[in-house]
């Protein structure tokens, strides 16, 4: 679990839905709670004029900037509040394997097992 | 002299406020006029015990929270959240003001996008609040991770670098810092470089916000007023003035070439007839005992501009109720006009407004172009008893129904800098 901090959460604004699932994710790391969590934040940082149909779930295989418009600060913007809600921290090198909203939920998933205590 | 070798003239083709006593233009010109002031009680971080009454309110914008999510702006602006993610709440400010401006001038922001003859000079301090913000956000995760808009959003080019790239600006885009003299500097260098024929217009705009985080530090200086009724806390040239009170906002002008302006039909508020500066050379923060640098700066104007101190109908004056300043600048209005037999009419309008930094010279130059525009000359609000180092100047408490011909606003700032600008009634 992220450590206990004065700052807001990043969540703060987001539905109820989006901050259930997150609770749930560091609970039990269900992915499909994961998944709704990411979602959320990518739609929220989506620029305008992306070929995402923004009535639909975002598919796994969609690419940030290629498929949904991602300029760097967008993507720098979206990295760093992954980073902030999860606490963890993304380097260079992990950024480069994040093209996809499937490679960036993957990610999350392993850096949140790695740092899960053992049972 | 060749027509190609005429000195270009600039001219004032559109303004737009935000501001503490209005938010568009006809609301601005009405609140000079009927002496509204746009003062409001505030409590700053929750406590009461602050001895901070008031300031010069931004209405009907929310922009207090450090997350831009959360923030709200009058519904005829559009802000896409590729502009809002690095804006600052004063970068809202000055984005609608633009956009006013740009309308007030017949012009539309694709008229300026890519126009390598526009440019855009701005003047702010930042925000106090962002940095502050995003400072603990980095310290609280030990310096490892930090928000990529904490930059850009919030140090003292933060107008300059989005609304740059907001409005697509390629002919110059610069900021400039010197305290309360900045936006008047912005103006003054936008004049030379249209003059020069650098550039055929220039978007001017000075902005700043109205929060604990960038007027609360003043209050440490002792400079701002503790008094909570409006008509006594913020009464330049008063007997009984004790500070300033902080105010915000933006206020935005466009200057232009008067060719250019003429060709397209431009409306032409005002003639910008030419500026002066000048350094005190003093202290990091007093004006100079005598006013000398303003003294000067108000020189150099006028000889920029070819006029005599007895052809300025009406001065704006920078006082922004300060026992200090206001003395300072009396005695050099004293000096540039009592003593050469002149006797323009003075007034501050901070009276009204509070003083809002750096954006106090672009704010009053407005009003000078709308005075001249429109056929007032703005009175002191909330003087009643003029301090008796003003003696001889022509302080008219009201709104005065007369048009003026020529006009100087001054402006001066930390450390010293002094500037002052002259308009002139636009014969268009």
């Amino acid at each position: 679990m992220p450590p206990p901090s004065n700052l807001p959460s990043p969540l703060l604004r987001f539905p109820a839905e989006v901050r259930t699932a997150y609770e749930r994710f560091c609970a039990t790391g269900d992915p499909a709670a994961l998944e709704i969590v990411v979602q959320a934040a990518v739609r929220d940082f989506m620029p305008r004029g992306g070929t995402a149909d923004h009535d639909q779930p975002l598919q796994a295989d969609l690419r940030l900037v290629d498929d949904l418009g991602f300029d760097s600060l967008a993507l720098a913007e979206t990295v760093f509040f992954f980073e902030d809600l999860f606490k963890v921290s993304i380097d260079n090198r992990d950024l480069l394997g994040l093209r996809t909203i499937g490679e960036l939920q993957g990610f999350i998933a392993r850096r949140n097992n790695e740092e899960r205590p053992p049972a | 002299m060749t027509a190609s070798a005429a000195p270009r003239r600039v001219v004032v083709t559109g303004l737009g406020f935000i501001s503490p006593i209005g938010n568009d233009r006809a609301t601005v010109s009405a609140s000079l006029r009927e002496g509204r002031h746009g003062l409001a009680p505030v409590e700053f971080l929750g406590n009461p015990r602050i001895p901070v009454r008031l300031a010069g309110t931004v209405k009907d914008f929310a922009v207090e929270s450090p997350n831009c999510r959360d923030w709200t702006w009058p519904a005829r602006y559009l802000i896409p959240r590729e502009t809002l993610r690095g804006l600052a709440p004063h970068g809202v400010f000055a984005l609608c003001a633009i956009e006013q401006a740009l309308a007030d001038a017949g012009l539309t922001p694709a008229a300026v996008a890519g126009d390598p003859a526009t440019g855009l000079f701005c003047a702010s301090a930042g925000s106090a609040m962002l940095l502050h913000h995003h400072l603990t956000q980095l310290r609280a995760a030990a310096g490892e991770r930090g928000n990529p808009m904490g930059v850009v959003s919030s140090i003292s080019g933060t107008l300059n670098f989005n609304l740059g790239a907001h409005f697509r600006i390629t002919g110059a885009v610069c900021g400039f810092v010197s305290a309360c003299a900045s936006s008047s500097h912005a103006l003054g260098y936008a004049c030379d470089e249209i003059r020069l024929g650098r550039l055929r217009r220039v978007l001017v705009v000075g902005a700043e916000e109205p929060n604990a985080d960038t007027l609360l530090p003043f209050a440490a200086m002792r400079a701002l007023s503790t008094r909570s009724e409006p008509a006594l806390a913020s009464c330049p040239f008063d007997a009984a003035r004790n500070g300033f009170v902080g105010a915000g906002g933006a206020v935005a002008l466009v200057l232009e070439d008067a060719a250019t302006a003429a060709a397209r039909g431009a409306p032409l508020l005002a003639e910008f007839a030419g500026w002066g500066q000048s350094a005190d050379g003093h202290s990091i923060a007093m004006s100079h005992p005598d006013g000398a640098g303003l003294r000067l700066a108000m020189q150099r104007a006028l000889a920029d501009a070819g006029a005599a101190p007895s052809e300025i109908d009406y001065v704006n004056a920078h006082a922004t109720s300060t026992p200090v300043g206001d003395r300072a600048e009396a005695l050099a209005l004293q000096a540039v006009f009592t003593a050469a037999g002149a006797h323009p009419r003075i007034s501050s309008t901070k009276g009204l407004t509070g003083h809002p930094l750096s954006m106090a010279g672009a704010m009053e130059a407005a009003f000078c172009a709308l005075a001249l525009a429109e056929g007032f000359t703005p009175g002191n609000a909330h003087l009643r008893t003029p301090d008796p180092v003003c003696a001889g100047l022509d302080l008219p408490q009201a709104t005065l129904a007369l048009a003026p011909r020529l006009v100087l606003s001054n402006s001066s700032g930390f450390g010293g800098s002094n500037v002052c600008l002259v308009l002139r009634r636009s014969a268009g």
